[in-house]
């Protein structure tokens, strides 16, 4: 065990490097000088250099890899050219509105997709599974960012029950971060106004977001029950008269969690990315939107240092999958 | 049944949801004006950076020796009550009020403008170019402690018209917060040592920044104690309709950057009142006037001619004047210039008759800065109009800095370019050198315009001390730079604010950039 | 499976091919039976007619080259323009409709490069194994840990925006998941009796690859084209939506609604139109693939 967790280290590490490297590359083809942009329109030439210098921008390519690759290694991701601070900063800041989104789509996601999923799998080929179906195809078809603006305008405009973006109103001041995710960090000051309306203020693009991963969820779990709905056991169990509920949830549910969970796992590090267009909507100062508004600014760390953290939670998520399955499952460890 | 019960506990969080009405947020029995707008604010240390949105925080939370109010725009006294210069306009000097003082109490004195003055030009950033050229740091010299006076390297009669920009620092607390050498410019970017009429508050980057009213500020206040705000706060809102939302339902008391119909729209809601103002920022579609098809002036004026001017304006729903000459209306020494093509197909074939593509034919590229709606749609129309000519144009749309680095040589510069140009001051050398050679180089002069006559005659009008001797020269640069027909001359749009109607004290001025606002004026009138 | 259904001979085909006619009835007797397949058939067909007829059914075709009708601007449905006009006053029917080809393109190089970059490294890599594939599925393993809009956006940030370079960045993050695909299967494959048969016959490597590997690779291959046709096109919308998409006046429906996000909600109309086209649109390719899925490839219907 201790040698495959160790195997599986030194491959986590190199998947990191490689993705430094790769993206490291691909954000410096770029024709566009940030310098110049940060120096002011009317800025002189030396003015320019200034900055470039600063940044560290002057130097050859290679010599910025080596400069970026040593900062990582100490925790130093670079300074954003726009907001002139180190990105890790600005990460820890923006990180935890996204972990928060993220959390609640994931919970609205397997709150919705188990339950539906297994209705599918029960009734197969009837109409609630085609319409199941649909639904759960619709998830992944949906243009996040034209339904997104689509619920923003009905729920907040049209019927202004809730409000149109950001995490709190204006004059709410934010609770004493604990976690510094609002929703827990309200109720364990007991701030419950201040909850209700973080949770107002989630609950759209928490929708938004949950679409996708929710399809996933409920197509797996559909799966996962219908083989173990036809396993010798539960045909056992149904011959011994144990109530159809019962076999369903407890039985069936439980045996089809596993592979459910894998998915969701995985869906975790693909919601952070997408998270980059709900954000967008739906004004949430999350990573997504600080990626985004740097990429327009052809501010590259930003851009660098966010697509890192996501693949690093990515890796990290799936590098946890791995041990898990290695641990429930002797064989795969010689492998 | 837990989820029976989660639905209902999500029923209730939502049917509870009592929203806000439409009422100001308020400290105290005092009221905080909300501003909607679209522009982070990233650093507001006086001398790193400037944009609309930096620049309306520095305004409020700094002082500089002089302000520009009103409309025309005019260089009032701030800091300093009265200044003289003299006659070959190469020494200045400025005597400063005497009951200025900063945040911390510390006075507003001579030394303090020097410093800042010396940290703007070593800092070399932000403001810097406006007076590098002229003026060194060991030319600022504190006569006593209300006086100061600069020594300039060479005659320069605009001097006065960029010290409304150069905001006055207190060098106790940045020297207190210094790192490094750094001129505390770390500490500057979230954190303000001035003596404004506000103090920062709450500071959530990519959310919302929160003024606090200075509760003693040094020069009262013009709607009076009674009525002065708590504070203001800056929001940021990027979707033009969720400012128009936030509007709608009072959660903010004024928005910029509403698209056209926006405005045109709610305009006639009860309650909400639009300001619309003449600024001075002009569009112009830069021709590359020294490689490419562009290079040729009859091609330059034949889609000059070609060009539909009246939809300028119509792409702004009619708020947009077009421009008479290459200085904006409202510059000193602006002058019609009344041999400016307007749209004349016929004119337009016979220029491109003489010129070295008889029949059309070629295609240019159009760049305009991805996502500025209203450049793409003047965009589209080009491609329209050019197409009576059988030129096909590219519409491309670019980010700032990658089209920046394009322009800035002439064999990389684009055929045409459409740039909008606010000027930093109302003295006309600050249009008038963007068609100057050494403007080579710059986002305005992506022309690479030349022409040694206009050279000269910019050169020499900047050193004369007398209006009357610089307006003649000022009037024959607009005439000569139309003939040569560097750019297409546009318009210039109107500026715009929605605000609701109990918010009093706007004042417009049009030296200030798109969206920025003096907020030290602004009240709210209501119960 | 294994037989190639593509070479048709003049004489005796239905005779030499009766199995393989009988199990294609079967599939198409599979696939009608599902509601959902059909309606994923009939919403690709649409839009592949929509495609190819482009200009000739718009009732507008200049309008989807940059005409100027500011006269006309914003005007709600009806009989004249069924879906209203845009702020330039052009028909969004008909750059709706035109844009189904900009979008018909973009799916297909995205999945073509895709395809034509993963497949043979897939092959290869299951094929060969050892050093070599624990070499190409780590690289492939690198880009798949960042999602794919996440690492787009960097690359077409960084390239500038633009159709081209946005197809350019999905290609680039859209291969890995192809080579994952056909790696496995070959590997599967490689330990089947029949393909151990032609080694021991003397078959050369390139043989067996193209004679008995990738004809057995088309069905899953299919289905994941066609899901992904779909998924490539959202993409380029999203990318489009964020403001780094087609240039204009070419009618791209991210584009359109990026533009006609400032104009919600007074002028739904013209965000609403584009929106639903790329929905129905990718419904209509994952409705069509997971109906190839069940029929062609049962065992992994669900995943």
């Amino acid at each position: 065990m201790v040698l495959f967790v160790g195997k599986r280290l030194v491959l986590f590490g190199f998947m990191l490097l490689g993705l430094l490297t790769i993206m490291f590359l691909i954000t410096n083809v770029a024709p566009g000088d940030p310098a110049k942009l940060m120096a002011g329109q009317n800025a002189t030439q030396d003015m320019v250099e200034t900055i470039r210098r600063e940044y560290g921008l002057d130097k050859s390519l290679p010599e910025q890899y080596a400069v970026y690759i040593g900062g990582v290694l100490r925790g130093d991701l670079g300074r954003s050219i726009v907001s002139t601070k180190p990105v890790v900063e600005e990460l820890l800041r923006y990180f935890p509105a996204t972990f928060e989104l993220v959390l609640v789509a994931m919970g609205l996601g397997i709150l919705i997709g188990v339950p539906f999923g297994m209705l599918s799998a029960v009734y197969r080929d009837s109409w609630i599974d085609h319409a199941t179906r649909i639904f759960s195809v619709s998830g992944v078809a949906l243009p996040a960012f034209w339904f997104g603006l689509l619920l923003q305008l009905y729920f907040a405009v049209h019927l202004e029950w809730l409000p149109v973006s950001g995490r709190l109103e204006l004059i709410t001041p934010p609770p004493e971060p604990l976690t510094r995710l609002y929703l827990i960090d309200s109720l364990l000051r007991g701030e419950f106004d201040t909850f209700r309306e973080a949770f107002q203020h989630i609950i759209l693009p928490a929708l938004v977001l949950s679409f996708p991963c929710l399809a996933s969820i409920l197509r797996v779990n559909r799966a996962e029950m219908l083989e173990v709905l036809q396993s010798d056991y539960i045909v056992a169990a149904r011959a011994n008269g144990i109530p159809a509920f019962r076999i369903i949830t407890v039985y069936a549910l439980k045996n089809a969690m596993l592979p459910t969970l894998a998915i969701i796992g995985l869906r975790f590090g693909w919601m952070l990315g997408s998270t980059v267009l709900v954000e967008t909507v739906f004004d949430w100062p999350g990573i997504g939107l600080y990626a985004v508004q740097s990429a327009l600014y052809s501010d590259f760390k930003p851009v660098l240092g966010v697509t890192l953290l996501i693949g690093f939670c990515f890796i990290f998520i799936n590098f946890l999958i791995d041990l898990a399955y290695g641990w429930l499952d002797p064989r795969l460890r010689t492998q | 049944m837990k989820k029976i019960v989660m639905l209902g506990l999500a029923a209730a969080l939502l049917s509870t949801a009592a929203l806000p009405a439409a009422a100001f947020e308020r400290v105290g029995d005092r009221k905080v004006i909300v501003f909607g707008g679209r522009q982070q604010v990233p650093v507001i240390d006086p001398h790193v950076r400037y944009d609309w949105s930096i620049r309306m925080m520095q305004q409020s939370l700094y002082d500089a020796m002089a302000k520009y109010n009103g409309n025309p725009a005019k260089i009032e006294p701030w800091l300093a009550q009265k200044w003289e210069s003299s006659p070959d306009a190469k020494t200045w000097t400025f005597h400063l009020v005497k009951n200025a003082k900063f945040h911390n109490g510390d006075p507003v004195d001579a030394e303090a403008v020097r410093y800042s003055f010396e940290r703007g030009l070593k800092l070399n950033k932000g403001v810097a170019w406006m007076l590098k050229d002229v003026l060194d740091p060991s030319g600022i010299e504190v006569v006593d402690a209300h006086t100061v006076r600069f020594n300039l390297k060479s005659s320069y009669a605009p001097f006065i018209s960029w010290i409304p920009w150069w905001y006055i620092v207190n060098p106790k607390q940045v020297k207190a917060n210094e790192v490094d050498g750094d001129y505390g410019q770390k500490w500057l970017t979230e954190n303000a040592a001035g003596s404004g009429p506000f103090k920062t508050k709450r500071w959530e980057q990519n959310v919302l920044y929160e003024l606090v009213a200075a509760d003693d500020y040094w020069k009262g206040w013009p709607q009076g104690e009674k009525n002065r705000p708590a504070g203001i706060i800056y929001k940021i809102i990027r979707e033009p309709a969720a400012q128009k939302a936030a509007l709608q339902r009072g959660e903010a008391d004024i928005v910029e950057g509403l698209t056209p119909d926006d405005y045109d729209q709610i305009k006639s809601t009860k309650g909400i009142v639009v300001q619309s103002h003449a600024g001075m920022t002009t569009f112009g579609i830069k021709f590359n006037t020294q490689t490419g098809p562009t290079k040729d002036i009859n091609l330059r004026k034949a889609i000059a001619y070609a060009v539909d001017y009246d939809s300028f304006v119509k792409v702004y729903n009619g708020a947009a004047i077009l421009e008479t000459s290459p200085f904006p209306q409202g510059m000193q020494g602006h002058v019609d210039v009344p041999e400016r093509p307007k749209q004349d197909l016929a004119k337009a074939k016979e220029y491109l008759a003489k010129s070295a593509y008889p029949n059309g034919g070629i295609e240019l590229d159009y760049y305009h800065v991805a996502g500025l709606e209203e450049a793409r749609r003047i965009g589209l129309v080009l491609l329209d109009n050019l197409s009576k000519l059988n030129i096909k144009v590219n519409v491309t749309p670019e980010q700032w800095p990658n089209m920046v680095a394009k322009g800035s040589k002439p064999d990389t510069a684009p055929n045409m370019t459409s740039v909008y140009v606010t000027p930093i001051s109302t003295d006309p050398d600050a249009v008038a050198y963007q068609y100057h050679r050494n403007a080579w180089g710059q986002y305005f002069a992506m022309s690479h315009y030349d022409n040694a006559d206009v050279n000269a005659l910019i050169d020499k009008a900047r050193t004369l001390g007398k209006w009357e001797e610089r307006a003649p020269l000022y009037a024959e640069i607009q005439k000569k730079i139309v003939a040569d027909q560097p750019e297409v001359f546009g318009m210039i749009q109107n500026r715009r604010w929605a605000h609701r109607d109990y918010l009093k004290g706007f004042a417009f001025s049009p030296v200030r950039f798109t969206g920025e606002v003096d907020l030290y004026p602004l009240w709210i009138d209501a119960k | 499976m294994a037989t190639d259904t593509t070479s048709a001979a003049p004489t005796g085909w239905r005779a030499r091919h009766a199995g393989t006619i009988r199990q294609w009835r079967l599939y198409a007797h599979l696939f009608r039976r599902s509601f959902s397949s059909m309606l994923g058939l009939f919403l690709v067909v649409l839009f592949l007619v929509l495609a190819a007829a482009g200009p000739a059914l718009a009732p507008y075709p200049e309008d989807t080259m940059g005409a100027v009708h500011l006269d006309n601007r914003l005007k709600p449905p009806s009989l004249a323009h069924p879906f209203g006009t845009d702020e330039m006053g052009n028909d969004i029917l008909s750059r709706v409709i035109v844009g189904t080809r900009t979008s018909l393109w973009i799916g297909l190089i995205i999945t073509g490069v895709a395809a034509l970059i993963g497949v043979p490294l897939g092959i290869f890599a299951g094929y060969m194994g050892g050093r070599i594939r624990e070499v190409i599925m780590r690289i492939t393993d690198v880009f798949l840990s960042v999602p794919g809009l996440a690492l787009a956006l960097a690359i077409v940030a960084s390239l500038g925006p633009g159709i081209t370079n946005c197809v350019i960045a999905l290609s680039l993050v859209w291969w890995p998941g192809y080579v994952r695909l056909i790696d496995s299967k070959t590997l599967a494959l490689k330990e089947e009796l029949y393909i151990e048969a032609a080694r021991a016959i003397g078959a050369r490597t390139p043989r067996i690859l193209f004679h008995h590997i990738l004809p057995n690779c088309v069905s899953p291959l299919i289905v994941k084209a066609s899901m992904d046709m779909g998924m490539a096109i959202l993409s380029a919308a999203s990318l489009g939506f964020i403001g780094l998409g087609a240039k204009p006046p070419s009618p791209e429906w991210g584009a359109m609604i990026s533009v006609a996000r400032s104009y919600m909600p007074d002028w739904w109309w013209y965000a609403l139109f584009p929106g639903l086209a790329i929905y129905l649109t990718v419904l209509g390719f994952n409705l069509f693939g997971d109906g190839l899925r069940d029929i062609l490839d049962p065992k992994s219907r669900g995943r």
